[in-house]
């Protein structure tokens, strides 16, 4: 009787510590395969690409293993969570750079062990924000510019001013790329994986040249008369997919705004200090020409609203659309894409956002900057050891040796300002290096600032502007209640 | 002996409390913290104040959640007339002698309601794409009707059709099966002889599904349409795959306004607030639906013996005082 009722209690208890097992063994099981894959990537790039990619790496990887060698104490794991998919990294630069220091970093501490959780950027966004809320962040992890502010006044992650400031490596950091993570004068996280333009015009010269347009056009009442052209040949103009919402935002307003309010006004939104507003003249301006050039011509593609930009990249790719706007992660898909048609590769051109009409501002403009970086947990600061280990971690992923595998690679500026050799880059990626860095004036990206619940505004209404559903004045008051929400949290 | 063989109360208590103890912690646990959450301005992590019922006030004149509301209702009638409406046709036909291999049918109309409606979102979206889609390939490449793919109409979001109604025809699809089963069931539990004299009387199949079949399930009826309701007053996953909600706001409904309030905007608090409205307002939807139906789905002949029956319990109360009364005398 009594080995019977043992038994019972024995077989519940253990069908119920099952069920618990199986809720938090998921996670290492699916951390584990990833961080495989990543060394496997890198050890792949590395064959098909032996001679670049081993110069840099190993110049830059001598002086971070021996400060490592003889500085970390730390023996054990750190939980690190970001969003390079070993998909994500083929055919994207800053991503593929971005798992290689990874893959760098972990065989230079074989005593310490990187418990990698690498999610899609969409589920990256939603996971780390629900673990932000039940205060279980990861020691290491990607944070998103607009969420900055919030978690800082939380407690959730660790004031970096000082180690930042302390850093070897310091000198050679670019301090503006900073100003996302920045809450009331202290820095939160070192700029990270994706930088570049946000906002880019890749058009196919050889079309535009039939249209009557040696280079593509400066005014977007050019664009309009060309768009005739096309229509007639029963091709789109220029393709673009705002059916995630954030793409208008993003890759369009965020640049084309400027034209319009000029660089000071968002410093102002940004600062808080009340010296502009949504509602000003200048943004309802940009918002009413936006929704003119995307409802009233025959410009972009009838379905932007419900296609993504993956979507209508392809309309480019597949020659029925003359140009596409997107950020740079689209352009190297496209040039990856397109690499072997020396034809179509050899017209494909890259211009600036043009002038819109009665444009007050109007500059060779795109907007650059890092969307996310390399934040610690608050938490991790009770271990001293533990905390180096971070620190180590994160200077070396957002350091010199990034900045120079992605530069020498790709093209790509990192958050050290790192000179590289450029006579290994495909012309295109030269053609990006020189539009992104040097010739065009950069200006901040908005939606790396501010909160989400600003952005969650805009972001909808503008496919309410772009189909005709609401006007742009009330969506810019909609916005600036938002923003005034956020300003009096 | 048979004291030997049945165990211990308490045995079986531990066994049944376990899955008490997951309904506690899946259910409840959850429930009670999201109303408490709903009073407080939680932005995540781990400050939050409470802010009494402002997250309520803020709900009420929240002119998107009242619209997803709407979103949700619509839904709500779509699938009471498409899934239960068609479902009850297809097992009419299903049930007739003339159909062949009813197994099969029976089996091919429940599959899509395998399948997770994730999915089912993603190949709807699909079809429905212009440039590429099933539907647009159709009118343009076989029926002629536009020329090119360009301008063949946008289905998701453009101005072909309301949007709800083109959101609204894949969770149709989905479910038919799902409730043809059901009311297959209680089809076949009604006797074959009550049909067959019906047959004999000379009502058609029509009249038959009508005055005989309708009657005879309408209980199971009314499961239906409950679970349908409960089902789309928290529709999300296929919308979500589908549009987001977009474009704008046009088709948010209320699991996923609640979602994007909590996840993308990062007010926890304010989407807690939102989950509550959304259990209050569904047991309310319930409800009335349930109130509605008990009073839509009897006639008078049940009424009449409703009425008969208590006059009866009224009579049988005061003789029963009546005695009680003569019994203390």
């Amino acid at each position: 009787m009594k080995f019977r009722k043992l038994l019972a209690v024995c077989l519940s208890l253990a069908m119920a510590l099952q069920l618990a097992a199986c809720g938090s063994s998921a996670a290492p099981s699916t951390a584990a395969p990833e961080s495989e894959s990543a060394e496997t990537a890198a050890a792949e790039t590395a064959e098909a690409d032996a001679e670049p990619e081993t110069v840099p790496a190993d110049e830059v990887e001598a002086p971070a293993a021996e400060s490592s060698a003889s500085d970390l104490a730390y023996k054990g794991e750190i939980n690190f969570m970001h969003y390079s998919t070993s998909e994500e990294a083929e055919g994207n630069g800053s991503s593929d750079g971005f798992r290689s220091c990874i893959a760098a970093w972990e065989e230079a501490h074989p005593d310490i062990t990187l418990n990698q959780d690498v999610l899609a950027n969409a589920d990256y966004k939603t996971q780390i924000a629900t673990k932000a809320a039940a205060d279980d962040l990861p020691d290491v992890f990607l944070l998103q510019g607009m969420n900055t502010a919030n978690w800082a006044k939380q407690g959730l992650i660790l004031d970096l001013t000082d180690i930042i400031a302390s850093s070897p490596d310091a000198s050679g950091y670019n301090m503006d790329l900073l100003v996302p993570f920045t809450s009331e004068g202290k820095y939160y996280a070192m700029p990270a994986v994706s930088g570049g333009t946000c906002t880019v015009v890749i058009y196919d010269a050889a079309m535009w040249k039939e249209a009557g347009f040696d280079s593509f056009p400066t005014t977007w009442a050019d664009v309009e008369k060309a768009s005739e052209y096309f229509n007639e040949q029963g091709i789109d103009t220029i393709a673009f997919g705002n059916g995630g919402q954030w793409q208008m935002n993003s890759c369009f307003l965020s640049c084309f705004g400027y034209q319009y309010t000029g660089t000071e006004w968002f410093d102002h939104i940004i600062a808080g200090d009340g010296k502009a507003s949504f509602e000003d003249e200048g943004f309802v301006k940009a918002l009413e020409q936006t929704k003119q050039l995307f409802a009233d011509t025959k410009i972009f593609n009838s379905d932007f609203n419900s296609v993504t930009n993956e979507d209508a990249r392809e309309y480019f790719i597949a020659g029925d659309a003359a140009a596409f706007i997107g950020g740079n992660w689209d352009y190297s898909y496209i040039a990856e894409t397109l690499k072997d048609d020396a034809e179509k590769i050899g017209n494909m051109k890259i211009a600036v956002l043009p002038e819109g009409s009665e444009a007050t501002n109007y500059e060779n403009m795109q907007n650059n900057g890092f969307g996310y970086g390399l934040a610690i947990n608050a938490k991790v600061a009770d271990d001293k050891d533990k905390l180096d280990a971070c620190i180590d971690l994160i200077e070396y992923l957002a350091g010199p040796s990034f900045a120079e595998y992605v530069g020498s690679k790709y093209g790509l500026g990192g958050f050290y300002k790192a000179d590289f050799d450029t006579s290994g880059l495909n012309s295109w990626d030269v053609d990006l290096y020189n539009y992104s860095y040097v010739d065009n004036k950069a200006v901040a990206i908005y939606d790396s600032f501010l909160g989400g619940d600003v952005w969650n505004t805009l972001n909808p209404g503008l496919q309410d502007l772009t189909s005709g559903k609401t006007d742009a004045a009330s969506l810019a008051a909609d916005t600036q209640k938002a923003y005034e929400a956020f300003l009096a949290q | 002996m048979l004291n030997t063989i049945k165990p211990k109360g308490r045995v079986i208590f531990a066994y049944l409390f376990i899955p008490v103890a997951l309904f506690i912690f899946t259910v409840f646990v959850p429930l009670i913290a999201a109303l408490y959450y709903g009073f407080t301005d939680w932005k995540g992590g781990p400050v939050k104040h409470f802010n009494g019922i402002d997250n309520y006030i803020q709900l009420f004149k929240d002119e998107v959640f009242w619209h997803s509301f709407g979103n949700n209702l619509y839904l709500v009638v779509a699938c009471i007339i498409g899934q239960i409406g068609i479902a009850f046709i297809l097992v009419m036909l299903v049930n007739s002698k003339l159909t062949k291999l009813q197994g099969i049918h029976r089996t091919f109309g429940f599959f899509p309601s395998t399948i997770s409606a994730l999915c089912v979102g993603f190949v709807w979206k699909m079809i429905y794409d212009q440039r590429t889609g099933l539907i647009n390939w159709f009118l343009v490449d076989v029926l002629h009707k536009y020329k090119g793919m360009k301008n063949a109409p946008i289905w998701l979001g453009g101005e072909a059709a309301p949007i709800m109604l083109i959101l609204s025809l894949p969770l149709i699809w989905q479910y038919i099966g799902y409730y043809m089963v059901i009311i297959l069931s209680a089809v076949s539990s009604i006797d074959t002889g009550v049909l067959e004299s019906a047959e004999i009387d000379g009502a058609n199949g029509f009249q038959r599904a009508l005055y005989i079949v309708f009657p005879l399930i309408k209980n199971t009826l009314f499961v239906c349409v409950t679970l349908c309701i409960a089902g789309n007053m928290k529709a999300f996953d296929s919308i979500y795959a589908m549009t987001e909600g977009g474009p704008g706001t046009s088709s948010m409904v209320m699991a996923l306004y609640g979602y994007n309030q909590s996840f993308k905007s990062s007010n926890l608090g304010y989407g807690s607030t939102i989950s509550v409205g959304i259990f209050v307002l569904s047991l309310a939807v319930i409800g009335g639906s349930q109130y509605l139906l008990n009073n839509f789905m009897t006639d008078d002949y049940d009424r009449e013996e409703k009425r008969r029956q208590r006059i009866k319990d009224r009579e049988a109360r005061l003789a029963m005082k009546k005695r009680m009364k003569g019994g203390m005398s």
